[in-house]
């Protein structure tokens, strides 16, 4: 270390509140990075738990398309497979538990009420250690007999619905209620993580008597000896011929559960770009204004032989500093934000796998490297600047603003762009080789994207800041003219620097009115598209399909307030390839009730060839993935080699929401006489005008009467909004976090303005400002700073909700994008909020100055 | 303010400063009086405590002991808010940097005093004084010319200005010309002295320069923190140093 290297350190030691700020902007920054690259590896690790949970040891799914399942005849086919080592039955189905009020407690009631995956297993070949599928046993034997009507309960479900080991569960089956003998508590979930905990294993030879005679929902397959996947599935395909099926591997599960988290892992992605983005203005703002601080004592290192070189070494010293102990602090810090994100992650439920956060070391090194090079990037200007001092500047009064503001900004584009290409090109190196599978174009485009709305505002702040801030001083000056006066000018007097710290506000709450937009348009969009497309005010949904001659249908119109009742029947099918989802509707109730938005074809002959069969319609969505046009014949094939045609009609909008997106649409007569659908899944049912209050309760008696369960359309819509809260809710969080270092840039920045002003602060004071008065000018300062980063902040902020509702791949965020106004009206309050927080300390300083020092110091 | 007797009294001021683990004593009992309408100068080499008094007769700091009494008023003694209303409504400082808001122009600077109030200085008897010191200091047409566009002397006008602008009771001035070379000073002094002769006002000047000191009417010479000697010199046009001069050397200063 050389004599100016220590002057380095002892300089940043003699700042301590300044070091500290820049050190936790950086920490902050890299902190949000590395946490978001340990949640998303956490989540890739999760997947690969997740496939290894739900295919347990089998190589092979093969699934059901149909609703009654794979029959017999195709287990044994499967079992004579060549290279099918084990098969293992299973089947799943939803249903409800029934509550014995005298042998529960009231407080197990709400426990009750939602529905439950049942899994029925072989206890034979499966369900034991060793088997296909592994259930751990917290309690009891398993299932012994393998026939009789026990169950097992993960133990903490067991708990919530206070039931013990030896106890009843009774479940409502096809012909009512069945009571289980409850022999053993599962350690954790089941054996299909994706049901959740809500979980009953039965024997399968049980299940019969629950849910009646029918196929299982798949067979898990493990290969014996040196056979292939792709050398097993060719033979499958030869030899299964009784229904449609559908063929999935490890590879496909893994494939799906990352598409349906990719929108989440970029979501974290950019707020964690977004963030270092603010990190990188308070540390360029921070060097800058140490620089302008310390003119006049390079000047006089220079004045007494210091070369360029070592005065750009001197301040390089100091970002090094800075950058490691902010790198490294932010490690620790963002080690401890991964678990708190993991957990709320986890908590969402069945939408994102994650266990707990991977600590993945390419993302370790490349967190930490993006921090130093954040710092190293912010330094470079002032450093270069530092370099051109010339000693004559040590004899000369201290300057404000040594170069214009183009340079500094020309400068801070190069930063911006420098490390946000450099972040983004090593994002999927930091995630390790599991985040190999995410698609970079797709997590590249809207940081990108977002960068440019940033930076263009951030280089529209000076040009506007005049302007601005006179008229954010206007409701400061009808309060407190004298001290708004004063602030305004202090304000014009470096107006890069004010830019700057405005600029780090602006970023902050622009991302948090960008995600209320998104998630506003999210939740906008899921109410219009249920509205859209259900024919009812209320659902009511059955664990069997009701067949058209059962009556049931009637018997629910029969109820007074009820307009109409529309069967609808959700399976799936196949087509070119993959799974589709697809909805058997009325064709003639969508047309009276005027559901659906046709966007090609013509609705109501569309709606009728829906009823006469061969039709089909098809959202929008599907139709842009396939290519498909009105006229398009589709094939559906239905197993035997046999294939169903059928001709698109129309396409919507929004189709029927399926498992797993939208809903092809075919009538009823083509679903149960050429796909084997055997009824009905749900009503839509709509109330006559004004009757929804008064026909409700009858209805819902009536639907649970019928082995109904009914749901609200509100209620649907209320669940789904609830998810979108908890998921934007998070987002918040983390975004709050770029507003609380746009807040520390504003103490910086306040706090510079104060000690540059301390003989003018003395004048004002002799002169006969009072104490307050000086408090309330440096807290009025921030303000105006604080209304004038809100207001762009929001414009900002609109603009990229539009921007990136825009943008492909949102598949929950997408929609008529809406102007938040609540965000926008909590965004603003909490921008000036915190502005005007962050200039307590600098208040306070600027208040406590003696007025006899401040006019000696010179 | 018509007060009998003297505008601004010092009763035995004692200032003791902790430098470290020592303490100075900056003054040792100082008394002093000063009438309405005087120019008095306090004359004494770099650390004699000069600069201490001054801040203590105008409110700036307490001192350890004694007390200032301005217009009949303990002044020494007074909470923040007090001392803040004192500065503004009755006390005018000048320093010896040039003490000027870089952001505002000279007619902004000196109606600081009215801004500070709530007052707005570009309208009303405000204008009217700012319009009315403008001339004195010898300004006039120079009312938007900010401080980077005003010579030293010039800014040093406007500082002498703001501080006659409320009309206080006493102007305070600490070395006004320590940063000026000869001529451009003496303007400044010029400035000061005809406040004095031609408005009565009472001024107190710091200075360690015996040209600048003898257009005062009587010079207290502080050092060691006492006042060392008077030296009468009466209301005088010429503002001749040589009778302060020859005085000073009697005393071997």
């Amino acid at each position: 270390m050389t004599g100016l290297d220590r002057l380095a350190w002892r300089s940043l030691w003699a700042r301590p509140l300044r070091t500290t700020l820049s050190v936790i902007g950086i920490a902050l920054g890299v902190a949000v990075l590395f946490a978001a690259l340990a949640t998303n590896a956490g989540i890739e690790a999760g997947i690969g738990r997740t496939v290894d949970d739900v295919m347990g040891r089998s190589d092979l799914r093969v699934g059901a398309f149909e609703e009654h399942g794979l029959s017999q005849a195709s287990l044994v086919a499967i079992r004579a497979t060549p290279g099918v080592a084990v098969a293992a039955p299973l089947l799943e189905q939803r249903t409800y538990l029934q509550r014995d009020p005298l042998a529960t407690s009231a407080a197990s009631a709400d426990a009750y009420l939602a529905p439950v995956a049942v899994i029925a297993l072989d206890p034979a070949i499966d369900g034991a250690v060793g088997g296909i599928h592994e259930v751990r046993l917290a309690a009891g034997l398993g299932l012994p007999s393998g026939r009789d009507a026990e169950a097992l309960v993960p133990a903490a479900f067991a708990h919530d619905l206070g039931l013990e080991l030896g106890g009843s569960v009774t479940l409502l089956g096809v012909n009512g209620p069945v009571s289980f003998k409850v022999v053993g508590l599962l350690a954790g979930k089941g054996p299909d993580p994706t049901t959740g905990e809500r979980t009953i294993i039965v024997p399968l030879a049980a299940s019969a008597a629950l849910f009646g005679p029918r196929g299982v929902s798949w067979v898990d397959v493990t290969l014996a000896g040196s056979y292939t996947v792709d050398g097993v599935a060719a033979a499958l395909d030869q030899r299964l011929t009784f229904e449609p099926y559908v063929l999935s591997d490890r590879a496909d599960l893994a494939a799906t559960l990352q598409a349906s988290t990719a929108g989440f892992q970029a979501m974290t992605a950019l707020i964690a770009a977004v963030t270092l983005f603010g990190g990188a203005f308070l540390i360029f703002n921070t060097l800058s204004m140490t620089l302008s601080e310390r003119v006049r004592e390079i000047g006089l290192l220079r004045a007494a032989g210091a070369s360029r070189r070592q005065i750009q070494r001197l301040v390089f010293c100091q970002a090094l500093v800075l950058g490691v102990a902010g790198s490294i602090l932010g490690l620790l810090l963002g080690f401890g934000l991964s678990i708190l994100i993991a957990g709320t992650v986890g908590s969402l439920g069945e939408g994102v796998p994650i266990d707990g956060p991977v600590v993945p070391l390419p993302g370790v090194v490349l967190a930490a490297v993006i921090g130093l090079l954040v710092t190293f990037a912010a330094a470079l200007e002032p450093a270069i600047q530092a370099g051109r001092i010339s000693p004559i500047e040590a004899l000369r009064p201290p300057v404000a603003g040594r170069s214009s503001i183009a340079s500094q900004m020309r400068w801070l584009v190069a930063v911006v762009v420098t490390v946000g290409v450099a972040g983004l090109a090593l994002w999927p190196i930091g995630l390790g080789p599991a985040g190999s599978g995410a698609d970079p174009g797709a997590t590249i485009a809207r940081p990108l994207l977002v960068y440019a709305v940033l930076l263009g505002v951030t280089l529209l702040t000076p040009l506007i800041l005049g302007p601005l801030g006179r008229l954010a001083g206007l409701p400061f000056a009808l309060f407190l003219p004298a001290e708004t006066r004063l602030s305004r000018g202090s304000l014009a007097r470096d107006r890069k620097r004010t830019a700057l710290t405005v600029g780090a506000l602006t970023i902050g709450l622009a991302m948090i009115v960008a995600l209320g937009s998104l998630a506003g348009n999210a939740r906008a969009a899921t109410e219009a598209w249920l509205t859209d497309v259900i024919p009812g005010d209320l659902v009511a949904t059955s664990i069997r399909p009701i067949s058209a001659d059962e009556g049931v249908a009637q018997q629910l119109a029969a109820v007074g307030g009820v307009a109409r009742v529309s069967p609808i029947a959700r399976f799936a099918v196949a087509f070119r390839g993959v799974r589709l989802d697809a909805a058997a509707v009325s064709g003639s109730d969508l047309a009276t009730d005027g559901r659906l938005t046709f966007v090609a074809g013509e609705r109501r002959a569309a709606l009728t060839a829906l009823d006469a069969g061969g039709s089909t319609i098809v959202p929008r969505a599907i139709a842009d993935e396939f290519g498909l046009q009105v006229g398009d014949t589709l094939q559906f094939p239905v197993g035997g080699g046999e294939a169903v045609a059928e001709r698109i009609v129309g396409i919507v909008a929004r189709g029927m929401p399926g498992q797993s997106g939208e809903a092809v649409l075919l009538g009823w007569p083509d679903a149960t006489g050429r796909f084997g659908v055997l009824g009905a899944d749900a009503f839509a049912i709509r109330f006559a005008p004004n009757r929804a209050t008064d026909a409700g309760p009858t209805l819902a008696a009536t639907a649970r009467g019928l082995a109904l369960e009914p749901t609200p359309l509100a209620g649907i819509e209320g669940a789904i909004s609830d998810a979108f809260g908890r998921v934007f809710g998070l987002f918040d969080a983390l975004a709050l976090l770029a507003v609380v270092i746009a807040g520390l840039g504003i103490v910086n920045t306040l706090t510079m303005n104060v000690y540059e002003r301390v003989r003018e602060i003395g004048i004002l004071r002799a002169v006969g400002l009072s104490r307050r008065q000086v408090w309330r000018m440096v807290v009025v300062e921030a303000g105006i700073m604080g209304v004038v980063g809100a207001f762009l902040g929001c414009l900002a902020g609109v603009v990229l909700g539009f921007a990136l509702g825009g943008v492909a791949g949102l598949g929950w965020a997408s929609g008529a994008p809406t102007i938040p106004w609540l965000t926008i009206g909590l965004a603003a309050a909490f921008g000036i909020g915190i502005a005007m927080l962050a200039a307590f300390q600098p208040a306070r300083i600027a208040s406590r100055i003696s007025i006899v020092r401040a006019v000696q110091f010179e | 303010m018509s007060i009998a007797g003297p505008i601004l009294e010092a009763r035995d001021l004692t200032k003791r400063y902790a430098l470290g683990q020592t303490t100075v004593d900056a003054l040792r009992g100082v008394s002093l009086t000063v009438q309405p309408g005087e120019f008095v100068a306090l004359m004494g080499a770099s650390g004699s405590g000069k600069s201490t008094l001054l801040h203590l007769l105008g409110g700036l700091d307490r001192p350890t002991s004694g007390e200032v009494i301005l217009g009949g008023e303990t002044i020494s003694d007074l909470d923040d808010d007090a001392a803040t209303r004192l500065r503004r409504d009755r006390t005018g400082f000048v320093f010896q940097f040039f003490n000027l808001i870089p952001l505002l122009d000279a007619s902004e600077n000196i109606g600081l005093p009215f801004t500070i109030a709530g007052q707005d200085p570009r309208r009303g008897e405000a204008a009217d004084r700012i319009r009315d010191v403008l001339g004195l200091v010898d300004l006039a047409g120079k009312e938007r010319h900010r401080p980077d566009q005003l010579s030293a002397g010039e800014q040093q006008r406007v500082a002498i200005a703001r501080a006659l602008v409320n009309r206080p009771d006493i102007v305070l001035a600490d070395e006004p010309t320590g940063n000026l070379d000869f001529t451009t000073g003496g303007e400044i002094l010029e400035a000061l002295w005809r406040s004095c002769a031609q408005r009565g006002q009472t001024i107190v000047l710091v200075t360690h320069d015996a040209k600048a000191a003898a257009y005062a009417d009587r010079v207290e010479v502080v050092q060691d923190g006492v006042i060392r000697d008077e030296i009468v010199l009466g209301r005088r046009s010429d503002h001749a140093a040589s009778p302060l001069i020859a005085r000073l050397a009697q005393l071997g200063l």
